[in-house]
């Protein structure tokens, strides 16, 4: 029995960790790659990791929530993709459109939404990124325009996860301000089945159950409660999810950073080829110690990042939820790289299910902010210097 | 209304590496332990039991400190509070002996109604607390059970066994013991890890309870290990090659292991 310190997690965080492992365990790898290449959906695995209340651990206990932080949620999300079975729509459903709604939902709409991210059976995609504006987030054009108590939206997204598995879409518009005619974000909760809302599916080279969508937003016709709070309010609410966002792709990353290392040191103790196992060659030894180095480190940031912002400190959040989300990043891409390496050609065979990791661990890299877009951040808030764009 | 008590027992993981102390008993305190996963059946059903009607379920284990561990993962499923007879004098009992603890610490918990257990321990696996128990007791055992009904004061159970089916019943209060059969156990979940935190917990001695150390510990053991070895490495297995006469070769095989 240790008592922890500020650089541990509590005793709690680590039980729900074993558990949510446990359960995990009973899924796995071979479900999960199962399920990607039939073209199914991890479905019994997200209902099942609902059921115990796992997906809603972050939303408040008056609905229905288990009370705990964005800290609990990144445990969760990295103890599945740790296990070989990652839940996507985790970064998107409960800590994006979760948070925003929790923390700027009008009560109504927390009475009414809330509930179901507590139990997970409300699947909500969150879209931001258009075809012309992709990390600049400033030149999106989908917009929002007041029709009597209603708002009719037009416009279009692109690369939004998960939106064939979602009931509804939390759209990111403009809309235009009354005084002074500028036009500012402000957040909608639009169904999928809306009349003028398509969605199109993109060919992807990743291996995942979670398909990405183009959306197309054909004068949409929404009532007065599918904008989220207050109309003015739009660009704190992108705020407060950016840094849960930021914390669950990191955790996601170490999930697989660990996914992969546990495959490859399992496997580099098993396998001879001179009469000793592989891990005895340095050349193969080394890399794997210095991901395990990488990810560790990743996870003390991502854990850092989730105790500021649950003590909420969003400004000092969001340094170290850059800073975790683009180590975890690289952590992932190398540990994927190093335990394809150890495998050699076993890494690229499918029942080892590391290759498709390639293309997938690279997301982190790329998604939900990209390594360039950190590095930009941390450049010019951390260090001072000029605006690079 | 139905209060149950549950026996729970801090096991070494079965994934683990197995040590034994000086004293040729296992090993429970230098290694990484758990809640003995056929008791989860046990919490499981006495869980269903007092949601479908009322009561509450007390969680009992008789063991070093860590043991405190499988009472908290009991206590996150659902189970209402605690009990963990805490001794030195205790380490190293047998079956008997143990037996003659769960019973003294059942009776000073004195309101219950049914006394619930898994159907061994995973590391032990004898199956004869229960039975020990319920002698100790003086109360009706239905062991094994891999169902269980209740009608009234009533308990109606089905044990499988390799030759028939029997159903089993008893009245008033009772020991039962269940299979892995019997349900699908519950994960703890985040609402009920952090809800164990605030769930009572009590630490008795054997002087609580009334016992004397002669009674319990090694010392008091009908049995005494007097040495052991680790099992020898699995050895590679014999490969037939089959050139037509396969079969024959592996009848051989089987008839010289007395198999056939
Ligand atoms: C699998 C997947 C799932 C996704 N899911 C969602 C989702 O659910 N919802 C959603 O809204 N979006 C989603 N996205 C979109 C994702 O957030 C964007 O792809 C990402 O923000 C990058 O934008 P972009 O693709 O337009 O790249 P671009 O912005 O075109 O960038 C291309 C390259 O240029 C670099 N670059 C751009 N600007 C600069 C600069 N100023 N300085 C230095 N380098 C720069 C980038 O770092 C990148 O390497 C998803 C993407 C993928 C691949």
């Amino acid at each position: 029995m240790t008592t922890p310190t500020p650089y541990t997690e509590s005793r709690e965080r680590g039980e729900l960790r074993q558990a949510v492992a446990e359960l995990a365990g009973t899924f796995g790898r071979a479900y999960f790659l199962r399920k990607a290449r039939d073209g199914e959906k991890t479905t019994e695995l997200w209902s099942e990791v609902g059921k115990n209340g796992y997906l809603g651990v972050a939303v408040p206990e008056e609905h229905g929530g288990g009370g705990g932080g964005i800290g609990d949620l990144a445990v969760v999300c990295e103890e599945l993709a740790a296990a070989g079975c990652p839940l996507l729509m985790m970064v998107v459903s409960p800590a994006i459109c979760g948070t925003i709604i929790t923390r700027f939902g009008t009560p109504a709409q927390q009475a009414h939404w809330l509930p179901g991210f507590a139990d997970g059976t409300t699947t909500m995609a969150f879209s931001i990124t258009e075809p012309d504006a992709g990390s600049n987030s400033h030149r999106i054009t989908t917009t929002a325009r007041r029709d009597g108590d209603a708002w009719v939206l037009s416009g279009g997204k692109t690369y939004i996860s998960g939106v064939d598995e979602a009931s509804h879409v939390l759209v990111v518009a403009k809309t235009e301000q009354a005084a002074s005619g500028r036009l500012q974000p402000a957040l909608f909760i639009v169904p999928t089945d809306a009349p003028g809302f398509t969605a199109q599916p993109i060919e992807m080279d990743v291996v995942s159950p979670e398909k990405q969508f183009t959306l197309f937003f054909d004068d949409v016709r929404l009532p007065a409660d599918a904008l989220v709070g207050r109309e003015d309010a739009g660009l704190a609410q992108l705020f407060a999810g950016l840094n849960p966002e930021r914390i669950m792709a990191a955790a996601f990353a170490v999930g697989t950073a660990r996914f992969a290392l546990r495959a490859a040191a399992a496997y580099a103790k098993e396998r001879e080829v001179w009469g000793m196992p592989i891990g005895a060659h340095q050349a193969v030894a080394h890399p794997l110690a210095q991901s395990y180095i990488e990810t560790e480190l990743a996870s003390l940031m991502t854990q850092k990042a989730a105790a500021l912002y649950d003590a909420g400190d969003d400004e000092a959040a969001a340094e170290a939820a850059n800073m975790a989300k683009y180590a975890a990043a690289e952590a992932a891409v190398d540990a994927v790289d190093r335990a394809v390496q150890t495998h050699g050609g076993n890494g690229l065979a499918s029942e080892y299910g590391l290759g498709s990791m390639i293309a997938s661990s690279r997301l982190s890299r790329i998604a939900p902010v990209s390594r360039e877009m950190i590095l930009n951040f941390v450049a010019q808030s951390s260090l001072g210097l000029p605006r690079s764009y | 209304m139905a209060n149950i008590v549950v026996l729970v027992k801090y096991v070494p993981d079965a994934t683990g590496d197995r040590t034994f102390t000086s004293d040729n008993t296992v090993d429970r305190v230098g290694v990484d332990g758990l809640l003995s996963e056929l008791d989860e059946y046990a919490v499981e059903e006495a869980l269903k039991v007092v949601e479908a009607g009322d009561g509450e379920v007390t969680v009992l284990t008789v063991g070093p400190e860590q043991a405190a561990d499988a009472v908290r993962k009991a206590l996150q499923i659902g189970a209402h509070k605690g009990v963990h007879v805490l001794d030195d004098a205790i380490a190293g009992s047998d079956a008997a002996a143990t037996s003659l603890v769960l019973a003294k610490a059942i009776e000073k918990i004195a309101d219950y109604d049914i006394v619930m257990t898994g159907l061994a321990s995973t590391d032990g696996a004898m199956s004869v607390v229960p039975a020990m128990l319920a002698e100790r007791l003086g109360l009706p055992q239905l062991t094994f059970a891999s169902e269980l009904t209740i009608e009234g004061d009533t308990i109606r159970i089905r044990r499988d066994g390799d030759a028939a089916t029997e159903t089993i019943e008893a009245s008033g209060k009772m020991v039962v013991s269940v299979t892995d059969q019997i349900n699908e156990p519950r994960y703890p979940s985040f609402k009920g890890i952090m809800a164990a935190k605030k769930k009572p917990v009590e630490t008795w001695s054997i002087a609580d309870l009334g016992i004397e150390a002669s009674q319990v510990g090694t010392a008091a053991a009908w049995t005494k290990v007097l040495s052991f070895e680790p099992r020898p490495p699995r050895t590679a297995g014999e490969i037939v090659t089959d050139e037509g006469d396969g079969g024959t070769k592996l009848a051989e095989y089987l008839a010289s292991k007395k198999f056939v």
